[in-house]
């Protein structure tokens, strides 16, 4: 994650709102810190960083393995994919299969479904998965809609094949039908960046943005997350066999902690089961998000041993996606700062 | 009786003393996108109903949406 830190208090004065007001939300949301990235840094930046020190500490080897996925909303470039981009700048071999994945919260899911399938080819032995993004960048500093929530991070995660391993249970759900509720409008074909698209203004809500901006209807992915996310889990449980008691952790993606704390409360889930303190700490970095809730509150107990998790991400796309899994021991979860 | 408990949630939410049925939502101070979430996230809470926020568009008053959660239960 970037080194450079904001604060909500700081940004505060941005908005065209009462102080009082975007106080509240802070208490409300659970806004204080965010780490974004200072100055034009890219997604690739994050990740060969993250690699490099990957490489140095002898947690991963340059050849030792044999596939790169990148899941990212803001690559390098529309072309060529940032997964090659990598490939690339860090010298890796050719015998690598790399590909770009767009996908933001559910990002995390469905790049471990993504390379658990790849582990079914003999010939891959290793996947690196890399979510990845840099929204800030895309995000309007006048918008508190979205601004306040706004992270930018990487995260790396090394998937192989294990002989004992236990099985793991997924589902998938997606519905395009909801794709305007979180979308960067302008810079794509259908409407490509223009001084038009970039002009700044009052969106009819006190926020401004340009349509190059990033944008969500807030209200619209709170109720989808409310309506889907509580049956996904209880199908996916029904199919494992499984019971709400019998999870340790549900480790979900990370929008805010009231929307969290609205979810818990509808599964009927213990807070302390379902994490919601990464917006506060380091703001939502989309696909990133899960795994950065497992290294922040669940390190020492994942380095010595095993818990049983539920993962889900739901999102951009609109995209919701969940995981049961024994998780841990792992050989490695940090923290690591890009400078 | 459910009008009046109606009320007294969104006072709760906008911060004030009292609102009354047919006082207009939008001319209180506090009526911003967090109090239309907090609206959502209270009527989903305690009466199973999900609105979106175009629903809510519909509603100028706790009247309206009273009558608005009566019918989304159909009764």
């Amino acid at each position: 994650m970037p080194a450079n830190q904001r604060s909500f208090v700081d940004e505060m004065a941005n908005f065209k709102f009462s102080l009082a007001r975007s106080l509240k939300l802070k208490e409300v949301m659970g806004y204080d810190t965010h780490r974004i990235v200072d100055g034009p840094v890219c997604s690739s930046d994050l990740a060969c960083f993250g690699l490099q020190h990957l490489f140095r500490n002898n947690l991963l080897s340059p050849d030792g393995f044999d596939a790169l996925y990148v899941v990212t909303q803001s690559p390098d470039y529309l072309m060529p994919p940032t997964s090659n981009v990598i490939q690339g700048r860090l010298g890796l071999k050719h015998d690598m299969f790399c590909m770009d994945i767009n996908q933001g919260c559910a990002g995390f899911v469905i790049g471990l479904l993504q390379s658990f399938l790849l582990l079914n080819q003999p010939s891959v032995n290793r996947v690196v998965l890399i979510n990845v993004d840099v929204l800030s960048r895309k995000t309007s500093a006048r918008d508190r809609n979205s601004y306040p929530l706004i992270g930018d991070a990487a995260s790396i995660t090394v998937i192989e094949r294990c002989e004992d391993a236990t099985p793991i249970h997924s589902n998938l759900k997606m519905d395009g039908a909801g794709r305007e509720a979180l979308m960067i409008p302008a810079g794509g074909m259908r409407l490509p960046s223009s001084p038009d698209t970039a002009v700044v203004e009052d969106d009819g809500d006190n926020n401004f943005r340009a349509k190059d901006h990033l944008r969500m209807d807030g209200s619209a992915v709170f109720n989808f997350v409310q309506v889907e996310v509580p049956p996904m889990i209880e199908e996916l449980l029904r199919t494992a066999g499984a019971t709400t008691e019998e999870i340790d952790f549900f480790l979900f993606h990370q929008p805010n902690r009231f929307m969290l704390q609205k979810l818990a409360d509808k599964m009927k889930v213990p807070y302390e089961k379902m994490p919601n303190n990464i917006v506060e700490h380091y703001g939502n970095a989309s696909g990133v998000t899960i795994p950065m809730a497992i290294c922040h509150n669940l390190r020492e107990r994942l380095l010595s041993g095993s818990v049983r998790a539920c993962l889900a991400g739901f999102g951009v796309g609109l995209t919701w996606a969940s995981m049961l899994m024994r998780l841990g021991p792992l050989d490695f979860c940090d923290l690591v700062e890009f400078p | 009786m459910v009008m009046e408990e109606i009320c007294t949630k969104l006072a709760d939410i906008l911060q004030v003393d009292e609102i009354k049925p047919t006082d207009v939502l939008a001319s209180f101070e506090e009526w911003d996108s967090l109090s239309v979430l907090s609206v959502v996230a209270m009527v989903d809470a305690d009466y199973g109903v999900n609105l979106g926020a175009k629903d809510l568009l519909g509603v100028s008053t706790a009247q309206g949406l009273a009558q608005l959660i009566a019918q989304k239960r159909g009764n």
